[in-house]
């Protein structure tokens, strides 16, 4: 694998537009790069285009228009879907299938052979303590051990580009410390991380970089500290209010709140 | 335990095709109770009832006794409904659950997802269709004229229906979407094809409308194989019923390359 500082772009979008049968303009002409080892953060408020942003990533939505490339690859290719991990925000798991199961035939879709898929599951099912609920079946796991099967899923190929689309909501304070823990180790071992979260002090403390999308569109991208400086603040949220959620008057309601 | 790093490898390119095959199996096998044996009881109680019970009363049709004469329509309508059955409640399930995108983001192609799914239908077709033959030739003396007619005939049936299946589950808004097809589209256009009669017999105009019906042309295909009689040539039967069974797969290909409606 070529070094982060000569690799292409983990992930590189141009002019991605989506429209919805129903109109809707979720996208427009948006242009991103993410470099290879990064730890990148999107955050943005409901509706602002994270979601679709990330199915137009996974294949999971039709482009209306643009170009995505995944470490230099088609987007649409195989070798780039091969690269890509999703967790996604609500858990979409099989029903018929256990937890072993579930990530055995997510390394057969990804093209393991049995013996990996099976070794790597049993791996997984111990990094993510799933071990007492091996053999049951998804919908009968509890919200916090479906998000652990979620994740453990998106990470069993061992995808260089890992996207997690809100992967703490919901879940209690211990098991989200743990799933930072995790995904922390995990980038260190230099995966890229697209990480969406409604919870700043989250984004801010795991990124390196954050992007904040509003309208379908980037409006303002940086370090948090770099954000912070740029707009004259001192904290991620007085940015975020600022630039995504009504400017001005929402940050004289909060100054208000104070 | 501390992750391990990426890894950088082109995807297999076949092995993809070969777990949502093995999934799709896996959950024909699972319910074994409703997508296997319920369709078998219910087709031996169509022909204890039909054939066996009735079949004596009535005078035989085209040269066959009537419990014979009826088998082969209704190993037909049995693995029909169950490759379409199967392949529309999988596909509207996993879009309805999104457990789908599982599969749409892997590195599969279209026509890798397109087979993997009809492969499940395919599969409990077969079974059920396996085990009917091999308790209704035996109990009723239906003979096995033309194998290799038969095979060609439940190839097209399979993938005809199985596709069928694949659209509806792709189009359906709600489980009632579909069996209103099955209950509402399939099952009157079997009966009405022949199942349990020979449409020679019908009068005109009914005999020409009947011709009509595709599904007609299904049973005396399948008809053929069993018995070596049909009431129209097995070529114009295997004919029509191999280019429903194109257009219905070539359907189902667009939907998967294209995204309509698995995909916003």
């Amino acid at each position: 694998m070529s070094s982060p500082a000569t690799s292409p772009p983990a992930l590189s979008i141009s002019g991605l537009t989506k429209r919805y049968a129903d109109g809707t303009l979720a996208l427009e002409d948006l242009d991103l790069e993410i470099p290879a080892g990064s730890f990148f953060g999107l955050l943005g408020p409901n509706g602002a285009g994270k979601t679709t942003l990330i199915g137009a990533v996974c294949n999971l939505i039709r482009l209306s228009g643009g170009e995505i490339q995944i470490f230099g690859r088609p987007g649409t290719g195989m070798a780039a879907r091969r690269m890509i991990g999703i967790a996604e925000q609500e858990p979409n798991l099989d029903k018929f299938l256990t937890v072993y199961e579930t990530l055995l035939y997510h390394g057969g879709y990804y093209g393991m052979d049995r013996s990996e898929a099976s070794e790597r599951a049993e791996q997984m099912i111990d990094a993510f303590d799933l071990r007492a609920k091996r053999d049951v079946e998804a919908p009968k796991l509890s919200g916090g051990m479906r998000r652990r099967l979620l994740l453990a899923r998106a990470l069993l190929h061992r995808p260089r580009l890992v996207i997690l689309d809100e992967p703490t909501a919901g879940v209690d304070l211990e098991l989200r410390h743990e799933l930072w823990r995790y995904i922390r180790a995990l980038h260190e071992q230099g995966t890229t991380i697209l990480l969406t979260t409604h919870y700043l002090e989250e984004a801010e403390a795991l990124c390196d970089e954050i992007a904040l999308i509003s309208g379908g569109r980037i409006v303002a991208r940086d370090s948090a500290e770099g954000l912070k400086r740029t707009y004259g603040v001192d904290t991620l949220e007085e940015v975020y209010l600022r630039t995504v959620a009504g400017g001005r008057i929402a940050l004289d309601v909060m100054e208000e709140v104070e | 335990m501390n992750p391990l790093p990426p890894v950088d490898v082109e995807p297999h390119p076949w092995r993809g095709l070969a777990w949502l095959t093995r999934r799709e199996c896996h959950r024909v096998l699972k319910l074994w109770k409703q997508t296997i044996l319920a369709p078998v009881i219910s087709s031996l109680l169509f022909m204890v009832v039909f054939g066996l019970s009735l079949g004596d009363s009535i005078a035989e049709v085209n040269g066959f006794e009537y419990r014979v004469f009826i088998v082969p329509g209704l190993i037909a309508m049995a693995m029909a409904q169950s490759a379409y059955s199967n392949n529309s409640s999988t596909i509207f399930q996993a879009r309805n659950d999104r457990y789908l995108d599982d599969i749409l983001s892997a590195p599969m192609s279209a026509w890798q997802v397109h087979l993997g799914y009809l492969a499940g239908g395919a599969m409990r077709s077969l079974i059920i269709g396996v085990v009917l033959a091999a308790l209704a030739l035996p109990i009723t003396g239906a003979p096995l004229e033309q194998p290799l007619a038969l095979l060609l005939s439940v190839l097209l049936l399979i993938g005809g229906f199985g596709a069928l299946g694949i659209i509806v589950g792709i189009y359906a808004q709600s489980w009632d979407n579909q069996s209103f097809i099955n209950n509402i589209v399939i099952l009157p256009l079997i009966f009405l094809g022949g199942v349990f009669y020979s449409v020679n017999r019908l009068g005109s105009p009914w005999e020409q409308i009947s011709h009509l019906n595709p599904l007609f042309y299904v049973v005396e295909a399948m008809r053929y194989g069993f018995l070596g009689a049909a009431d129209v040539s097995p070529w114009l039967s295997l004919g029509v019923v191999g280019a429903i069974t194109i257009a219905l797969l070539a359907w189902a290909q667009i939907l998967f390359a294209t995204g309509h409606r698995l995909k916003p």
